[in-house]
């Protein structure tokens, strides 16, 4: 953008939108997150330390945090392949399945609980055939990760569709005349163009996951140590009254997601610089 | 490597793209496939490469059969019209790509990749670009780079789709004049596919020209353009705005190098711009114009005129037009230097657009 010596911009409006932007942003998301913190303060380090870390808390980070990382990446994996189909391949009825990804974003997530926890449930349409091989999903940790799939899909589909429309089909045809195999073609050449926005679908997946309660109380029989989920925890806290204590796991929570945000974000920024690493004056496209 | 299509059709649908194409490339050679959009001369590219399979027909690679061969086995360089550079990769290594993705057993060391891209991007005086990414790269640079790819894995046919359609006209003339000379160098066969007839007529040895999945024509550049074999390579080949208006019956009466056979309504006659004659005063089988406008492009002067309600377009010399000194409205006689006449409107002739 050319930009006047004297200083002013050739886009009005700027000192507006960004003070709206700024006065938003805080009333959403900054004055919460300090009231929260503010109310965790109440507690002593070692009393937040001692909540934060009891066996029933631990246990639930690993529950959270597991089947969301299990979730995310089973996401990743076929949330790839449906968002590449659904960009590459004409097929009858690909309409209606594009907009069968959206569900899980429209759905009440405590519908979608129910309906999943009816479906894998010992006697339901799925659980009749899983439980005498052995596999029990609902009401176990497996449940969670179902749930929480089920309601991240979108978030890779929806990331990726945009980017994978933006390679070239010649692109493929390139490697192959160049005598690269299809996995060499995939690995080589797709995955690469494809993994910076890969990531951000995971990443929102995963963030999404973490946070979910609706979807997943319905399925994951929500016994404490095995099979209950930090937000859960919160939840129970509160209906106790215990509203420090139920603030402290808060704490932890936001200090967990935000250390892997910063991370993943970090993590992205590293592989979209690695693709177009200084090309921001050549043009890009056609 | 010498090419042969055999008998090669194809249809997408009720289209159909190509229909019973023979053709014998010879070893060495620089082939052109020139014909408008829609003739089915990328898709003829595309079967030989490998990226597209013929309904029937056979292609066949220095006498061997390759027609059921995969793209990635048949050691054919490709270059596309939009380049298809890998964007993630610099372009050192979009052009060892070939090299590295080879089986593990007959892959270069590293030391010999190196040398030998480093060696390619000599040959496109484009080393000193080996560390840039391709969106750093100029349009000429990156089709030079993507050229450069192509010949990494020393491809024994070289196969080009429109491969500069997409640069502007200064560094396509320097380009096709460049690949014309690596051509030479190289000794492998050559294919290249534009509807530019000024670039096939330059840079080929042969010309192969095309119209709706039929091949009309296949020689040298100059016998297509002196010896047109249809009404439709005479119209591809020259300026087609100028050559639609010549599409005229009068012509075949009167110019006198024509068959009385021809000499009937049916008959077309073709004349270049630049094979009439314009003078001050009638002279013998000349037609009576008024000139209506009167263009200077470059070294030529172009001279619009009307001759009963048809449009003519000539072209002269400067000297020539300075010496007529021609102006609006003037009444002048045309004479055609040189006329041909095709007696065949069974295949009506319609306006392909020049393509450029």
């Amino acid at each position: 953008m050319p930009r006047p010596a004297s200083g002013r911009r050739l886009l009005p409006g700027f000192g507006l939108s960004l003070g709206c932007t700024l006065v938003y942003l805080s009333l959403l998301i900054l004055l919460p997150l300090a009231g929260l913190a503010f109310k965790a303060s109440e507690l002593s380090l070692a009393q937040w330390w001692a909540i934060a870390t009891s066996e029933r808390a631990l246990a639930s980070y690993r529950v959270t945090f597991g089947a969301s990382l299990l979730a995310a990446m089973i996401n990743a994996f076929f949330g790839l392949i449906v968002a590449w189909i659904l960009v590459r391949y004409p097929f009858p009825g690909k309409r209606v399945v594009d907009s069968l990804v959206d569900l899980p974003f429209a759905l009440p997530t405590a519908v979608a609980g129910i309906t999943l926890a009816t479906l894998y449930a010992g006697n339901g349409w799925i659980g009749r055939h899983l439980e005498p091989l052995g596999v029990k999903v609902a009401f176990t940790p497996l449940g969670i990760v179902v749930a929480l799939t089920f309601i991240g899909l979108p978030f890779v589909v929806r990331t990726l569709q945009p980017v994978i429309e933006d390679i070239e089909p010649e692109i493929e045809e390139a490697a192959a005349m160049l005598g690269a195999s299809r996995w060499q073609t995939f690995t080589r050449v797709l995955l690469p163009a494809l993994f910076p926005a890969l990531l951000t679908g995971f990443t929102l997946a995963f963030s999404r996951s973490i946070g979910e309660y609706g979807s997943v109380i319905f399925i994951a029989g929500n016994l404490p140590l095995i099979s209950e989920i930090t937000p859960l925890l919160i939840i129970a806290k509160l209906e106790q009254y215990d509203v420090v204590g139920a603030t402290a796991l808060a704490v932890v929570m936001l200090i967990i997601s935000f250390v892997m945000l910063l991370a993943v974000n970090a993590l992205q920024w590293w592989a979209a610089s690695r693709l177009h690493r200084r090309s921001g004056s050549a043009d890009e496209r056609r | 490597m010498s090419i042969e299509i055999r008998a090669i059709g194809k249809r997408f649908g009720s289209f159909v793209a190509l229909e019973d194409i023979n053709l014998h490339i010879p070893s060495g050679e620089l082939v052109a496939l020139l014909g408008p959009s829609g003739c089915g001369k990328t898709t003829l590219l595309r079967i030989i490469a490998g990226m597209e399979s013929a309904d029937h027909g056979q292609v066949l690679f220095g006498g061997e059969e390759a027609t059921h061969l995969p793209a990635r086995d048949r050691k054919v360089g490709f270059v596309f019209q939009h380049y298809a550079l890998f964007r993630h990769m610099s372009v050192f290594e979009n052009v060892a790509f070939g090299l590295r993705v080879k089986p593990r057993r007959v892959r270069p060391t590293e030391a010999e990749i190196r040398r030998r891209v480093m060696e390619l991007l000599d040959l496109v005086q484009l080393d000193w670009l080996a560390d840039r990414y391709p969106s750093q790269l100029s349009g000429g640079q990156r089709q030079r780079i993507a050229l450069a790819r192509a010949l990494a894995v020393e491809p024994r046919v070289l196969l080009l789709d429109e491969p500069f359609g997409a640069l502007d006209t200064r560094v396509r003339k320097e380009l096709r004049r460049w690949l014309r000379r690596l051509h030479d160098e190289m000794h492998i066969s050559s294919v290249f596919v534009t509807h530019d007839q000024e670039e096939a007529l330059e840079v080929a040895d042969r010309v192969v020209v095309m119209n709706r999945g039929r091949i009309e024509q296949i020689g040298s550049p100059d016998e297509v353009y002196s010896a047109p074999a249809s009404p439709f390579v005479y119209q591809f080949l020259g300026n087609v705005n100028v050559f639609h208006s010549r599409v005229h019956g009068a012509w075949a009466e009167i110019g006198r190098e024509s068959p009385a056979a021809y000499a009937s309504a049916e008959a077309m006659a073709f004349v270049r711009p630049h094979d009439i004659d314009i003078e001050r005063q009638p002279v013998v089988g000349s037609l009576e114009a008024r000139v209506q406008d009167v263009h200077l492009i470059g070294p030529l002067v172009r001279v619009e005129l009307a001759h009963a309600t048809e449009l003519i377009e000539v072209e002269l010399t400067r000297e020539r037009a300075a010496l007529l000194s021609l102006v609006r409205g003037q009444q002048v006689w045309l004479k055609p230097r040189q006329v041909r006449v095709f007696a065949l409107p069974e295949t009506t002739l319609e306006d392909e657009g020049s393509g450029i």
